[in-house]
């Protein structure tokens, strides 16, 4: 078996991928708003948060790196895109709507965090040395995104988020798809006990910012991402990301 | 056989003249090297902190502490390595450190400002007090300033905009 294969097979880095794949699709695709963003404060803060999102999957996926003996940008770039872990909600086009983008990553974040921690109760102090540090950066990003949250929902922008949220929900809650290898009783109560925490958090927002989400648990015969099932938009985009790379592999600059 | 005494003092003054890329101080003014080694061929192994994991400089400063430590008389090889153990805080920041960055309009949180714990990052949302004007007239503009580690402070007193070191958590539990 090989070294990519052995790490495929092994539920923790399973688990460890389905969030590093999240922050690296997602921190690639937010970055089209780079340049663009509606201000330039929220320019900044939306690229400062990509630059994160892609430095904490590469935090991650160095640890799988130095576990199974790969190197961090092959598990980056050369997978094929059935051996992403990565929750369609990601990689969903916003179509340069800001709403979309801002909801989308508030989604995220709110799984990501505790996700980080759930994963930082590993038995390997140097994970989860890495998913603590990775927590505290998050965290900044949730806080932020929640106050953008209440703002939007006491102003005009209202209608615009709520349809945001309304059309993102049902990908929303596939942040919870059991990953590959992970379909045991154990993971199941973790997955339920991360989907508690990201749904307390989030409604709390939803509530004080008056907005109406629909937020459950997706049905076992829902086969997605974190399953290597990935809509065209995340290999479309997974196709631009690795462009450079296929053109000439090892390519640094 | 090396003389580590005098060798880790070159090293200290060799790293004390390395500046941090995008911040007006040395990268021991600023608290980033945590350990220095050196063996009995000379080979010198130097443990860094890093701001925050996204912080672009990362390369460039290893390379350069690479480059100007091997070029020291006796040393054999540098090695530089980054970890995240202990965490860099602004506490790390030296006086020399806080005066150069308040000269350019730079604030530090003071010393065990932070409480310890595992944490978010914090942010420090009014009374910062102004690096023009020291006015306490102040507010938080945006969490994401020029750089990962800072924040981008407005005081309403003299009207000029600051940055402010962010806080990260000083005890990782």
């Amino acid at each position: 078996m090989t070294a990519m294969q052995d790490m495929l097979n092994d539920p923790v880095a399973n688990f460890a991928l389905s969030i590093a794949d999240d922050l690296l699709m997602l921190g690639h695709v937010q970055g089209d708003w780079t340049g663009i963003g509606p201000i330039l404060e929220e320019d900044i803060a939306s690229s400062s948060m990509s630059q994160d999102d892609l430095s904490h999957a590469l935090m991650l996926f160095e640890h799988l790196g130095n576990r199974f003996g790969l190197d961090a940008d092959v598990i980056a770039y050369e997978r094929s895109p059935e051996d992403y872990r990565c929750c369609d909600l990601v990689t969903v086009p916003d179509e340069f709507d800001w709403a979309v983008a801002l909801t989308r990553r508030w989604f995220v974040a709110h799984w990501a965090a505790p996700a980080l921690e759930r994963l930082g109760t590993s038995d390997d102090d140097e994970l989860n040395e890495r998913c603590r540090r990775l927590r505290s950066e998050q965290g900044l990003h949730l806080s932020y995104l929640d106050d953008w949250m209440r703002r939007l929902g006491a102003g005009e922008g209202h209608d615009r988020m709520q349809a945001a949220m309304t059309s993102l929900a049902p990908q929303a809650c596939m942040l919870f798809e059991l990953p590959t290898g992970l379909d045991d009783e154990d993971h199941r109560s973790r997955r339920d006990e991360i989907f508690e925490a990201w749904s307390r958090a989030t409604t709390a927002v939803l509530t004080d910012a008056g907005f109406s989400v629909d937020l459950t648990m997706p049905s076992e015969e829902h086969i997605g991402g974190r399953r290597g099932a990935h809509a065209k938009h995340f290999v479309e985009q997974h196709t631009e990301m690795n462009e450079v790379r296929c053109e000439d592999p090892g390519a640094s600059w | 056989m090396v003389n580590e005494p005098d060798m880790l003092a070159s090293i200290d003054a060799t790293l004390a003249e390395i500046p941090d890329p995008e911040l007006p101080c040395s990268i021991i003014d600023l608290g980033l090297v945590e350990h220095v080694e050196i063996d009995s061929d000379g080979h010198v192994h130097i443990v860094l902190l890093p701001t925050f994991t996204g912080c672009p400089a990362l390369d460039m400063i290893a390379d350069n502490v690479t480059r100007e430590v091997t070029a020291i008389d006796g040393v054999a090889s540098c090695r530089v390595k980054w970890v995240f153990t202990p965490p860099w805080s602004p506490d790390r920041i030296n006086e020399r450190g806080r005066a150069s960055l308040k000269e350019h309009g730079v604030t530090v949180p003071t010393c065990g400002g932070g409480t310890p714990g595992p944490q978010e990052v914090q942010l420090r949302t009014s009374a910062v007090p102004c690096p023009w004007c020291d006015s306490r007239e102040t507010r938080l503009e945006s969490p994401f300033g020029p750089t990962r580690c800072r924040s981008i402070h407005y005081c309403d007193t003299c009207q000029n905009t600051f940055e402010d070191m962010k806080q990260l958590p000083s005890d990782p539990a």
